[in-house]
C-alpha cells in the first residue's frame, strides 16, 4: 500500500515520456526550436564538458601509469585510458556534468515557464505546452549528449596522449597500437555512444518532468531545480549499470 | 494611434484572419445568434480539490459588453475564469459560451479556446521569442497564412496597443506595462469574440494601468469584442464596465449596473468598494473550513 | 543571453560539425577499426585439450596479422575437450587443409590467441569445417615448476607435461593429464 504513490508517480513519468514522444512532430518551427535548444544546451555545456575530459584524461593516465609500474605493464596505459574512457568514464561523468549544466537550467525553465502562467497561455492559445518546450529540449539533449560525450573522449585521450609521451616518457606509437588493438569498434566506441544517447534523453526527460510539473512559484521553481540534478544523477548512474550488463558482451 | 474607426460590426482590415477561421467554423457549426448572451452560467457549482468554491450562480454576459467581475481576494475570480475557460469542469449546471457548453473532449476544446482570448496575470509571453515572434505564434500554428501577412496582421495589432517600435525586443527587456500590452496584442491575435482579462492592472502604475483599460474599452467597441475583466480594481474598471458582478462568500452577491453598484446598500458591497478593513469580512482571520 | 537567428545557426552548425568530426577522428585512431558488424566472416572449429587463458573475442592470427576472432567455446561432454568455434574473415576463405591451430601467449603476461600455421595442402577448409591439427595452451607455470624440481632427471612425470608442449599434433583427441 505504501508504494501505491510511488507507482503512480512512475506512472505519470511514464505518461509524460509517452506524450513527450507522440507530440514531437517535425515542422518548421520544431526544427528552429530544435536549433535554439541544441546551442542552449549542448553548445553550452561544451566548456564544462571539455575541460573535465581533459582532466579525466590527464588523472586516469598518471594513476594508470602508477598502478601498472607494479606489474611492469606500463605500455598498456593507453589501453587502460581507452577501455575506462568508452565503457565509463566517456558515457557517465559527461552525462553527469550534462545533468549539472544543462539539466538544471532544463528544470529551472520549464519551471519558470510555469511559474510566469506561460504553460497555461499555450494551453489557452490552444497549443501545447509540451510539444512547443519540452519535446526540442529532449531531442536536443539526445542529439547533444553523444557529441559531448564525442568531445569528452578526444579531450581526454588527446590529454592522456601528451602525458604519457611527453611527461611519463610512453613510446608514441605503443601509446597508439595499444589503444588501436585493445579498442573494439562496436562493443566499446559505438556502445558509448548508444550509452550516451541514452542518458540524454533520461536526463531531459527527468529534468523536464521535475521543472514541468513544479508549484508555479519562486520556491516551487528552486525545488524542482534541486530535484532535477538528484533524480536525474541517480537514474544515470543506475541506466548505466543495467546497459552495462545487457550490453557488455565479454 | 491609428485604429480601424469602423464603430459598426462589419468587418475590418484588422479582423482578417477571423473571417478565415469563421469561414472554415460555418461547416462546423450553424453560427450563434447574435441576440443570445456570449456568456451564461445556470445554477453551476464549481468545485476543487473536493471543496465548493462558488455555488448556485446565474450570470449572463450580453454579447459587445463588458462586464468587471469583482471581489476580494480568494473569493473565487479565478475559479470562474477556469469554468470559462475549460480549465474546470462545472460540479453542477452548465457553463455556456456562444450557446454551447463549454467541451470537455480535448478536440473540441482545442477549438474552442482558439476564440477566446486571454489575458493572464503573468503576461505569459514565451521568453526566447521577440515581442513579433510572440504575437505570431497563435497566428502561425493555428492558420495556415503566408509569412508575409502574418507580419503584416503581427504590425497591426501592436500598433493597436502602440508598441509598433517594440517589435524586435525581448520580453525580459520590456517594462510591466509595455509586456501587459504585448500580451494583449497577442490575446486578439485570432480576433476572438470573447476577451477574458485575469487581474490586467496588477503591478502598473497609474499611467500605465489608464492605458490598459482605455484599451480594452477601445478595442471592444472597435472589434465587437464581448470583454469580462476579473480585478479588484475597483475605481479604474467602473468606468468603463456596462456590467458589473461581485463574487464573495461563494457565491455572487450583487449583479447590476455600476450605477448601482455604486448606490447598493448591501454591507458586504459597501465594504468592498469603500476598502473598510472591518466589516461583513472580518479584519481577524477565522480558521478555514470552507471557501470564503 | 539570446543569440540570435543566423550566429545562432551558425554556432549549432559548428558546433555539430566539430562534433561528428571528432567522433570520426576518434573511431580511426583510438578504435581497432572492426567496422564490419557481423556477416562478413565464415566460422571454423578446433578442438583443444587445454584452452589455458583463451576466451571468447580473443584474436586468431596467422603470421601476427589478425583474421578473425574466436566466437565461442563450449566441452565437449562426450570427449572432454574443449570445442573453440573461430570466425575467420572472409577475406581469408583459402585456408589449407593441413592449417594447424595452436594456443600462443602475447607477450609473456599478455592475454592468449590463437595462432594458426597455414600447411600445403591444395584443398582448402571448408565454412564449419574442424581444423585437424591443433596444440594445446602451454602451462608456463608448470613447466618452470617441473625442470625446477625435477632437476631435468624424471622422465617419467616429465612426458606427459612436456609431450603435451612439444610433441607436434597428432590425433585431435589428446586426453592425456589435462593440466589443469
Amino acid at each position: 500500500m505504501a508504494f501505491a504513490p510511488a507507482i503512480r508517480s512512475l506512472g505519470r513519468a511514464g505518461l509524460f515520456t509517452l506524450s513527450v514522444l507522440r507530440s514531437s512532430r517535425p515542422t518548421k518551427d520544431f526544427f528552429a526550436e530544435l536549433v535554439r535548444e541544441i546551442y542552449k544546451i549542448g553548445g553550452r555545456s561544451l566548456p564544462i564538458v571539455a575541460a573535465g575530459g581533459a582532466f579525466v584524461g590527464l588523472s586516469v593516465t598518471l594513476l594508470g601509469y602508477r598502478a601498472l609500474e607494479t606489474y611492469g605493464a606500463t605500455s598498456q596505459v593507453s589501453a587502460l585510458l581507452g577501455l575506462g574512457l568508452y565503457r565509463e568514464l566517456g558515457p557517465v561523468l559527461t552525462a553527469l556534468l550534462f545533468v549539472g549544466r544543462a539539466g538544471s537550467s532544463i528544470a529551472a525553465e520549464l519551471g519558470l515557464m510555469r511559474a510566469t502562467d506561460q504553460i497555461k497561455a499555450l494551453e489557452l492559445m490552444a497549443i501545447d505546452p509540451i510539444a512547443k518546450a519540452v519535446a526540442p529540449r529532449f531531442w536536443a539533449a539526445v542529439i547533444s549528449v553523444p557529441l559531448l560525450t564525442g568531445f569528452f573522449c578526444s579531450l581526454a585521450i588527446t590529454a592522456g596522449y601528451l602525458e604519457a609521451v611527453h611527461v611519463i616518457g610512453v613510446d608514441s606509437g605503443t601509446f597508439w597500437q595499444t589503444l588501436k588493438d585493445s579498442v573494439d569498434f562496436a562493443d566499446d566506441f559505438c556502445v558509448a555512444f548508444i550509452k550516451a544517447a541514452i542518458f540524454g534523453g533520461t536526463s531531459a526527460l527527468v529534468a523536464a518532468y521535475v521543472g514541468f510539473h513544479a508549484e508555479p512559484t519562486i520556491e516551487g521553481t528552486s525545488v524542482a531545480t534541486t530535484r532535477a540534478v538528484v533524480n536525474a544523477s541517480l537514474l544515470v548512474l543506475m541506466f548505466n549499470f543495467v546497459l552495462s550488463a545487457l550490453l557488455f558482451r565479454s | 494611434m491609428v485604429l480601424a474607426q469602423n464603430k459598426t460590426r462589419q468587418c475590418n482590415i484588422v479582423q482578417l484572419p477571423t473571417l478565415i477561421l469563421h469561414g472554415r467554423l460555418e461547416f462546423d457549426s450553424p453560427m450563434p445568434s447574435p441576440d443570445s448572451p456570449a456568456v451564461r452560467l445556470s445554477s453551476t457549482r464549481l468545485d476543487r480539490g473536493g471543496r465548493t468554491i462558488l455555488r448556485d450562480i446565474d450570470l449572463s454576459v450580453p454579447r459587445g459588453s463588458i462586464t468587471a467581475v469583482l471581489g476580494p481576494s480568494g473569493s473565487g475570480k479565478s475559479t470562474l475564469l477556469a469554468a470559462l475557460t475549460g480549465e474546470l469542469p462545472p460540479a453542477a449546471g452548465t457553463v455556456e459560451v456562444f450557446d454551447r457548453p463549454v467541451p470537455l473532449g480535448t478536440r473540441h476544446l482545442l477549438e474552442m479556446r482558439k476564440s477566446i482570448g486571454v489575458l493572464l496575470q503573468g503576461n505569459g509571453l514565451l521568453t526566447d521569442l521577440t515581442v513579433a515572434e510572440n504575437v505570431a505564434l497563435p497566428l502561425r500554428t493555428h492558420t495556415k497564412l503566408p509569412a508575409l501577412l502574418v507580419e503584416r496582421i503581427v504590425d497591426f495589432k501592436l500598433n493597436a496597443v502602440g508598441l509598433l517600435a517594440a517589435r524586435d525586443a525581448y520580453p525580459r527587456e520590456l517594462s510591466g506595462g509595455m509586456a501587459r500590452r504585448v500580451a494583449l496584442a497577442r490575446a486578439l491575435a485570432l480576433d476572438p469574440p470573447l476577451m477574458i482579462y485575469d487581474e490586467p492592472l496588477t503591478g502598473l502604475d497609474p499611467i500605465a494601468s489608464g492605458v490598459i483599460m482605455s484599451l480594452i474599452q477601445r478595442l471592444n467597441d472597435t472589434l465587437g469584442l464581448t470583454s469580462i475583466i476579473v480585478t479588484h480594481h475597483v475605481h479604474e474598471t467602473l468606468p468603463i464596465a456596462d456590467q458589473a458582478v461581485v463574487i464573495a462568500n461563494g457565491g455572487i452577491v450583487f449583479s447590476g449596473t455600476p450605477a448601482e453598484l455604486e448606490n447598493s446598500a448591501d454591507p458586504l458591497v459597501r465594504q468592498f468598494l469603500r476598502g473598510e478593513p472591518d466589516g461583513p469580512i472580518a479584519f481577524d482571520a477565522t480558521p478555514r473550513t470552507e471557501a470564503a | 543571453m539570446a543569440v540570435r537567428g543566423p550566429r545562432l545557426e551558425f554556432a549549432v552548425g559548428a558546433f555539430l560539425l566539430l562534433a561528428l568530426a571528432s567522433l570520426l577522428v576518434l573511431a580511426i585512431a583510438s578504435t581497432n577499426q572492426k567496422f564490419g558488424f557481423g556477416g562478413s566472416s565464415y566460422e571454423l572449429t578446433a578442438r583443444f585439450s587445454n584452452l589455458g587463458q583463451l576466451r571468447p573475442q580473443a584474436p586468431v592470427k596467422i603470421g601476427g596479422v589478425v583474421i578473425g576472432k574466436v566466437s565461442k567455446i563450449v566441452l565437449d561432454p562426450v570427449k572432454f575437450d574443449s570445442v573453440v568455434t573461430l570466425d575467420i574473415n572472409n577475406e581469408y576463405k583459402e585456408l589449407p587443409a593441413d592449417t594447424s591451430a595452436g594456443i600462443f601467449t602475447s607477450g609473456l603476461l599478455g592475454e592468449n590467441y590463437i595462432g594458426l600455421s597455414p600447411g600445403g595442402d591444395p584443398e582448402v577448409l571448408k565454412p564449419g569445417e574442424e581444423i585437424a591439427f591443433t596444440q594445446p595452451a602451454v602451462d608456463l607455470l608448470q613447466l618452470v615448476g617441473k625442470y625446477m624440481f625435477s632437476g631435468g632427471g624424471k622422465p617419467a612425470e616429465g612426458a606427459d607435461a612436456g609431450a603435451d608442449a612439444s610433441t607436434p599434433p597428432a590425433a585431435p583427441p589428446s586426453s592425456e593429464e589435462p593440466a589443469k
